[in-house]
């Protein structure tokens, strides 16, 4: 028992002590992507401010509600990420299904717990953007516990059925080499779908329908919305309900789709 | 005038002075330090016209980075180099327009086009006359047997296919100067046979002047009658081959097969047991000192002798022992 | 100068048919980047059916900027896109050595060896959008405003490509000059929306050190026979300006890498 943390604490200590080795190796590519997330805040920010300049609301949102809402989105977007797409389709294709057909643990669990990882890691690298916001931009966290609780299971469960959903996309990069092309695609979907441009009150009905029938807003537009105040606590556990669902369904689907796409890989040597 | 001429070439590189550890890789960041790397140190020597000149060293001793001088790709630090009377980092353009250059492992060709596609793009990029152009298409796809290869991309040439297409696209523009970096590497013995052959053909009659950098001896053997060997950046040979064999090469080797178990001999002077088996002895021994005929018969007055071969001094052997020292020891 | 003409289109229609092999990468390559458009044109529509105004601009006058950039940028997009690569490409892999020792001008050559067809779908959404929006509002092509038109989009193309140069040639230096361009690159996405948006300061950011405010804001101004319009005609001598910076900032690039090799 000792044995197993002291391994694990020195392996962790030499990986922290890796991160500011990896922080220097990569200085200008963590400078340009904080020039560029700031950059997008501040249009978002300039943007909503002008379309509110002779509205006191719309569709029912005061200016600091959908601001608001609209930074709190741009900030919790990596809960929409779509690493999976990008892992399947990269050479270690190979490796990654050995690993799948050889090992006991199940890949698809496997996976899950690193994107997780991966969500938590950069989720810590906007911080000094939403610090930014917050000084700048006025950004506000609610106070209440209750609302961040909501908020959590939401973003988790969101998080989840994403996962799946991606898990089926990524699917497709057995079927075809154009892994860039079909990543940038999906890209331009999730940032409209996901409601990180607009409000989803603020969509017609039409269009609001469609984008709640695919799960793109179930990661974030629905959890950001009760952050941000706009959906009120009350409808918390309906939405959980309904995002359980969308996990339940996607689960299912990704297995399906994943079974058949590695039978290809299997029977015709991918 | 000779068509290469170095005078006092020299090159000094700045490398960072890099510190181990996560402090040295902090101080690394704010305030780096360099210091002086000569990679190449006061070169002399001059190519005349048609001669194909081998260019040897081990790694790291300036063969490259002369290389890199002489096409124009790097600016020198001291010294001047001339090509055809032109300085060729100056001058880059005109003196692009009459070399050619062969880098062993990075190809010049368009990855994804047709070979005939690629030539088609570089014969307009040298602006060679559409008739030349066509001839020497012609020649080259016979003597390079290119036949097949004119349709197939890249990509998907086997190496010695590459090769005679790489070969092909340096002299399609007919250069009268011609740099060859490791133009056999990773090729099997019958398709360096062919290239060896076709340069040989191919520059030495048309009076291309070469300059071969490789760390296969056998093409210096084959294809030079002259060997620059540079060493720390310095020149530590240049001359004839047939003299560094001569000079060098003074051992020999005979191998005897016995009929008898081998035993110890009494052999004559500057000779020497290197290896002695059941039915095997090897003898090897200076040639300034004692002849074939004295080591042999020696041998074979002491042991019942079935078969024996006499062995001529590889260059390799003769570079490895200049390497080392063999020159400084003959200086002595 | 037409010899450089003639090669580079020898160079384009190369490497043309080598994409046309590849059938399904340009559609997927052309489709993708129009995704990215359509996401923000669509937030755009969504957010102006319930407001008609954005700082006084309407609609499609708002999409007439954003149509203007997309489409000066496309032209970057197609025809330098080499230039993001110059460092990971080239330079790390010796391969720029192969360009030095040509008799052509190695930028010219990094330019022509690779024309980006993943442009050519920003370049069709960006025209669109300018064509389409002048017809909704009932623009009159006049002989002045399309020669306003085609000298902005001229010359705005310039300017993305001037400052893609003046970023990439850090590539020298630091090899992997990527996020170096994306530094300044990023900023275009400013220019998608009217700059009087922002507040002063960022307006002379894109006005008069980051010029990306010629190839959309001006232009369009003048279009919409805006007051600030006027500006626009300056397009030409920022651009000019500018990729003769750069130009020489190649120089002196060019110049270090010769002198301490790779």
């Amino acid at each position: 028992m000792i044995q197993t943390l002291n391994r694990r604490f020195s392996v962790y200590s030499a990986l922290f002590a890796m991160i500011p080795k990896m922080f220097m190796a990569y200085q200008l590519w963590f400078w340009a992507g904080m020039v560029m997330n700031i950059i997008s805040i501040t249009i978002l920010y300039f943007f909503w401010d002008a379309i509110y300049a002779n509205s006191a609301a719309i569709s029912g949102l005061t200016r600091e509600q959908t601001i608001n809402y609209i930074l709190l989105a741009f900030f919790f977007m990596p809960l929409v990420g779509n690493d999976l797409l990008w892992e399947f389709g990269s050479n270690l294709r190979e490796g990654l299904m050995i690993h799948h057909l050889l090992r006991p643990v199940n890949f698809q669990m496997m996976n899950y717990a690193q994107q997780l990882g991966g969500l938590v890691t950069r989720m810590a690298f906007q911080l000094p953007i939403i610090v930014l916001a917050v000084f700048l931009f006025d950004l506000k966290f609610p106070s209440d516990l209750n609302t961040w609780v909501a908020f959590l299971i939401s973003a988790l469960l969101g998080f989840t059925a994403m996962f799946f959903f991606s898990w089926v996309l990524a699917c497709m990069t057995f079927y075809t080499t154009e892994i860039w092309g079909l990543g940038v695609l999906i890209e331009g979907i999730t940032i409209f779908f996901s409601g990180s441009l607009v409000p989803l009150a603020m969509m017609p009905e039409w269009l609001r329908t469609i984008v709640l029938s695919v799960p793109f807003a179930q990661a974030l537009a629905v959890p950001v919305g009760l952050l941000s105040g706009i959906t009120p606590l009350s409808d918390a556990p309906r939405i959980w309900l309904i995002q359980l669902v969308w996990i339940a369904g996607m689960g299912v689907l990704s297995n399906l789709v994943f079974h058949f796409a590695v039978r290809k890989i299997t029977v015709q040597g991918g | 005038m000779s068509v290469i001429e170095v005078n006092e070439l020299s090159k000094v590189f700045q490398v960072p002075k890099k510190e181990p550890g996560l402090v040295g890789a902090v101080k690394g960041l704010f305030r780096p330090r360099y210091e002086d790397k000569q990679a190449v140190n006061q070169l002399n020597f001059q190519v005349e016209a048609g001669e194909i000149v081998g260019y040897i060293g081990v790694n790291g001793a300036g063969k490259s980075t002369t290389i890199k001088m002489l096409t124009g790709i790097l600016m020198p630090s001291g010294g001047t180099v001339r090509v055809l009377g032109r300085d060729p980092h100056r001058q880059r353009v005109e003196n692009a327009r009459e070399i050619g250059v062969v880098f062993g492992q990075r190809t010049q060709l368009w990855w994804d086009l047709a070979l005939i596609e690629s030539l088609n793009l570089i014969a307009k990029i040298y602006d060679v006359p559409p008739a030349r152009y066509k001839t020497a298409l012609e020649q080259f796809t016979e003597t390079l047997e290119l036949g097949d290869l004119l349709n197939v991309p890249v990509r998907n040439m086997s190496l010695g296919q590459k090769m005679r297409s790489e070969l092909a696209a340096a002299l399609i523009h007919q250069p009268k100067v011609v740099y060859l970096d490791e133009p056999t590497i990773g090729l099997d013995l019958i398709v360096k046979e062919r290239i060896r052959d076709f340069i040989k053909m191919e520059c030495g009659s048309k009076g291309m002047t070469v300059m071969l950098t490789t760390h296969d001896l056998g093409d210096i053997e084959e294809l030079c009658q002259r060997v620059i060997i540079i060493d720390g950046g310095h020149v530590i040979y240049d001359g004839p081959i047939e003299t560094i064999k001569k000079r060098f090469g003074k051992f020999r080797e005979i191998t005897f097969e016995t009929v008898e178990k081998a035993k110890p001999l009494d052999l004559p002077e500057g000779a020497e047991t290197l290896l002695a088996e059941e039915r095997k002895v090897q003898i090897r021994f200076d040639r300034t000192v004692s002849t074939a005929s004295q080591v042999a018969s020696a041998v074979m007055n002491q042991i019942e002798v079935k078969d024996f071969s006499l062995s001529e001094p590889d260059l390799a052997d003769i570079v490895k022992q200049i390497y080392n020292g063999a020159l400084d020891m003959e200086a002595k | 100068m037409a010899r450089y003409i003639d090669l580079y289109w020898l160079f384009l229609i190369q490497r043309l048919k080598t994409l046309m092999e590849y059938r399904i990468s340009f559609i997927l390559g052309a489709a993708s980047t129009i995704s990215m458009q359509a996401a923000s044109i669509a937030a755009v529509w969504v957010v102006m059916q319930k407001v008609p105004s954005l700082s006084g601009w309407s609609y499609n006058e708002v999409l007439m900027v954003y149509g203007f950039v997309t489409l000066t940028k496309s032209i970057n997009h197609m025809f330098a896109d080499n230039l993001w690569t110059l460092g990971r490409v080239y330079i790390r892999t010796g391969g720029f050595d192969r360009f030095l020792v040509r008799p052509i001008d190695p930028l010219f050559h990094l330019l022509a060896d690779r024309f980006c067809q993943d442009g050519v779908g920003n370049f069709i959404v960006g025209l669109a959008l300018v064509i389409k929006t002048s017809v909704e509002l009932g623009i009159e092509w006049t002989f002045l405003k399309v020669l306003m038109f085609v000298v902005a989009v001229i010359s705005g193309g310039f300017i993305f490509i001037a400052l893609n140069l003046i970023t990439a040639v850090s590539a020298f230096w630091v090899v992997d000059s990527v996020p170096v361009t994306r530094l300044i690159f990023d900023n275009h996405l400013f220019a998608q929306y009217p700059l009087t948006i922002y507040p002063r300061a960022i307006s002379i950011l894109l006005t008069w050190v980051i010029p990306y405010g010629f190839a959309s804001f001006y232009p369009a101004s003048y279009l919409l026979g805006r007051e600030v319009g006027n500006v626009a005609w300056g397009a030409p001598f920022i651009a000019a300006f500018l990729m003769f910076i750069g130009y020489r900032f190649w120089q002196f690039g060019l110049r270090y890498y010769s002198g301490t090799g790779s």
